[in-house]
C-alpha cells in the first residue's frame, strides 16, 4: 500500500550509520544506559537483547560491598523521582567474579562506573577492571549526591563541585589506565563548563552530563522529609531541559565528547541531546518504567536518520540551528 | 519470567468508598502468576506519575487476574478512571509468591486494611493444595474498610473480624485476635498490612512457636531488583545482605528475617 494511504512516512532506502567512536570507545550506536538504572545488565537482559545497545554502564562499583542508605530511599515527584540509594553495590570482587563474565559472554560493550572515597581508590578500581578485561571504558562517578555531607549544605559535598579536585582525580585515574576514561559530573554547580574543562585538562576522554539534581520532598502531614537521607537526587523527564542546556553549555567549550543524559525517554529526547552537542546519550530512569526503553531509542534514532536522509548519526552532533 | 503486556480491563468496580477491584485480561501473566506475586501497572500515558505502580494479584484466573487497591494518590486516581475495554500495560509476574506447603497443621491469614489484597489468591491456593480452608483474621480501621469477607466465607474460610473502632467484629487489633486463636508449632501465619501491624502479628506468631510470613509493601521504581529503592533492613549482618529488596527478594519474607527494630515506622504511610 502506498504511504499516503497507510500514513507511514516514506522511508529512505539507505541504511544510516549509527556507529560512533566515543573518545576511543567504539560503539555500534550512540545509546547507552545510565549508571544505577540498569543494574549490572543481566537484570534487563530478560526483556531484550542488551548487546544491541551502544554500551551498558554498570551500577557504581566500589572497592568494598556497600549496603547504602537507610530506607525510605525513593520518592516519586512530578515527572520524575528522588532517590537516595547511597551507592549500594556488590563491590568490585563480586562484579569481576559474577557480573562481568555474563556481560562479556553476551558481547556487551561495558562502561564500568566506579566510585571511591579518594583518588587512590579510583586508581585501584580502574587498574583491576583493566587488568581483568572487565571493562571497555571507565566512567568515574565524581558526583553522587547521596554520600558524604550533601545534606549539610555547608560547602561542596561532591568532588565534581570543585574543578581543582576534578583535575586531580582525573589525572590520577588517567595515569592508572589506558581505557577510555569518562568523568560523570554533577549539575549542582554554578557553571558546568568549569568542572568539564578540568576533566578535559586532567586527561579525560569524555564527560557524562548530568548526574541527578539535588532535591527534597516533605510529607505535609507528618512534616518529615520523605527520604530518610532528607535529600536525594532528582531524575526523570523533569530534569531534561536542565540537562540539555548544560550539554549545550559544555559542548561549546570542550574538545572531548559528551555523553548526554537526564530524562531521556524516547528517541526525540535523545536527538535533542545530540543536537545540543552530545556525541552519545544514556537512557536513565525510563528503564525503570520500560526496561527496553533504550532499545526503542536506538530504533527511533535510526528511523529519524532515515526519515531525514541523514547518513551518519555523528552528523546530528551539535547540529542545533541557532 | 516477567512479561510486559497490554491487558484489557474486563471489569472495574468500587467495592467500598475508595476501594476498587479491577479485572485484567492478561494470559501471559496469568498463566505464570502465583499468589503473593505482583505486577507493575502503568497508570499514566504521560510522565505524571512517571513510574508504574506495584500491585499484588488478588486472584489468578486462567487468562486474567484481579487487583484490589485503595485510592491513595495520583496513580490510583488515574487507575480508577480506567473503563472496561480500555487497555493498560502491566509488567509481571514479579517477586516471589507464598510458599504453599501441605505438611502444616494450621494456616491463619491475618489481613490489615488493603493488605487483604494479596490473600484471596493465597486462600484459593491453600485450599487446592492442602484441601483445607485457612482461617482468616480480617482487620481494618472501620467497617467500611473491611474487604473480601464474603469472598473468604464462600471459600469456606472461618473469618474473624476486627476493627479499631468496633464498628464490625471485635474492637481489637489483628494481632490481638490472632493471640486468641492460639497459634502453635505447626501453624503458619500469613500477614499483610501496615508495618506496625505485621510486626505485632509476627511477634505473637513467633512467640507462640508458629511460623510467620509477611508480605511487605514499599515504594518501587522498577519492581525488578534494579533501582534498589524498595529495600528494608534485614537481620543479616554482612554489608552485602543487610538490605533486602521487597520486589525481588520478597515481597513475601520470613518475619524473622526482617529487622523490625531498625525499621523507622514514622515514615510509613
Amino acid at each position: 500500500m502506498p504511504g499516503w494511504l497507510t500514513g507511514k512516512p516514506t522511508i529512505s532506502p539507505m541504511t544510516p550509520d549509527l556507529s560512533i567512536n566515543l573518545g576511543g570507545l567504539a560503539m555500534k550506536n550512540p545509546v547507552m544506559v545510565a549508571s544505577g538504572t540498569f543494574g549490572y545488565g543481566q537484570e534487563y537482559d530478560r526483556y531484550f537483547d542488551i548487546s544491541k545497545l551502544g554500551a551498558v554502564c554498570t551500577k557504581s562499583l566500589s572497592l568494598n560491598v556497600r549496603a547504602g542508605n537507610k530506607p525510605p530511599r525513593l520518592v516519586e515527584t512530578p515527572a520524575g523521582l528522588l532517590n537516595a540509594i547511597g551507592l549500594q553495590n556488590v563491590g568490585i570482587d563480586a562484579y569481576l567474579r559474577e557480573k562481568a563474565p555474563y556481560l562479556r559472554k553476551k558481547g556487551v560493550t561495558i562502561v564500568a562506573n566506579i566510585y571511591g572515597h579518594a583518588p587512590d581508590e579510583y586508581v585501584e578500581l580502574a587498574r583491576r577492571l583493566e587488568a581483568e578485561g572487565a571493562a571497555d571504558a571507565i566512567e568515574a562517578n565524581l558526583s553522587c549526591p547521596n554520600v558524604h555531607n550533601a545534606k549539610l549544605a555547608t560547602g561542596p559535598s561532591m568532588v565534581s563541585q570543585v574543578p581543582e579536585q576534578v583535575a586531580e582525580y582525573t589525572t590520577s585515574i588517567r595515569s592508572a589506565t589506558k581505557l577510555p576514561l569518562f568523568i560523570k559530573l554533577t549539575p549542582n554547580v554554578v557553571n558546568i563548563c568549569e568542572p568539564a574543562l578540568a576533566a578535559q585538562e586532567g586527561g579525560a576522554n569524555g564527560v557524562a552530563l548530568i548526574n541527578t539534581l539535588l532535591g527534597m520532598a516533605i510529607d505535609t502531614e507528618t512534616r518529615r522529609p520523605k527520604l530518610a537521607n532528607i535529600v536525594g537526587g532528582l531524575s526523570g523527564p523533569a530534569i531534561r531541559p536542565v540537562a540539555v542546556k548544560m550539554v549545550w553549555d559544555a559542548a561549546r567549550v570542550l574538545k572531548i565528547p559528551i555523553i548526554g543524559m537526564g530524562g531521556i525517554c524516547i528517541a526525540a529526547d535523545a536527538i535533542e541531546f545530540l543536537l545540543a552537542g552530545a556525541s552519545s546519550v544514556a537512557v536513565g530512569s525510563m528503564s525503570f518504567r520500560q526496561p527496553d526503553a533504550s532499545l526503542r531509542v536506538v530504533e527511533g534514532v535510526e528511523a529519524y536518520l532515515r526519515q531525514h536522509g541523514i547518513p551518519t548519526v555523528s552528523d546530528l552532533v551539535g547540529a542545533i540551528r541557532v | 519470567m516477567p512479561h510486559i503486556v497490554n491487558c484489557e480491563v474486563l471489569t472495574h468496580r468500587e467495592l467500598a468508598p475508595g476501594q476498587f477491584r479491577v479485572a485484567l485480561q492478561g494470559p501471559a501473566i496469568a498463566s505464570e502468576a502465583k499468589a503473593g506475586q505482583f505486577g507493575m501497572i502503568e497508570v499514566a500515558r504521560g510522565y505524571y506519575p512517571f513510574l508504574r505502580r506495584p500491585m499484588c494479584f488478588e486472584r489468578i484466573l486462567a487468562d486474567a487476574f484481579t487487583v484490589l487497591y485503595k485510592l491513595e494518590g495520583e496513580g490510583t486516581r488515574l487507575l480508577s478512571a480506567f473503563l472496561p475495554g480500555q487497555m493498560i500495560s502491566v509488567q509481571g509476574p514479579l517477586g516471589n509468591g507464598f510458599p504453599i506447603e501441605s505438611n502444616l497443621t494450621r494456616h491463619i491469614i491475618v489481613a490489615g486494611g488493603i493488605g487483604v489484597a494479596t490473600f484471596p489468591g493465597l486462600a484459593e491456593a491453600l485450599i487446592k493444595v492442602c484441601d483445607t480452608a485457612p482461617e482468616v483474621v480480617l482487620a481494618a480501621r472501620t467497617k467500611d474498610l473491611l474487604l473480601c469477607e464474603q469472598d473468604f466465607r464462600e471459600m469456606g474460610c472461618k473469618v474473624h473480624l476486627a476493627t479499631d473502632d468496633g464498628s464490625a467484629g471485635e474492637k481489637a487489633y489483628a494481632s490481638q485476635v490472632l493471640e486468641r486463636l492460639s497459634p502453635a508449632p505447626g501453624t503458619r501465619v500469613y500477614a499483610c498490612g501496615p508495618m506496625i501491624m505485621m510486626r505485632e502479628t509476627s511477634r505473637v506468631a513467633l512467640e507462640a512457636g508458629a511460623e510467620c510470613l509477611v508480605s511487605l509493601e514499599a515504594q518501587m521504581a522498577c519492581g525488578d531488583g534494579v533501582c534498589l529503592g524498595c529495600v528494608v533492613e534485614s537481620k543479616h549482618e554482612s554489608e552485602g545482605e543487610r538490605m533486602i529488596r521487597v520486589c525481588c527478594d520478597g515481597p513475601v519474607f520470613d518475619a524473622r528475617m526482617v529487622d523490625w527494630e531498625a525499621h523507622n515506622f514514622a515514615y510509613d504511610p
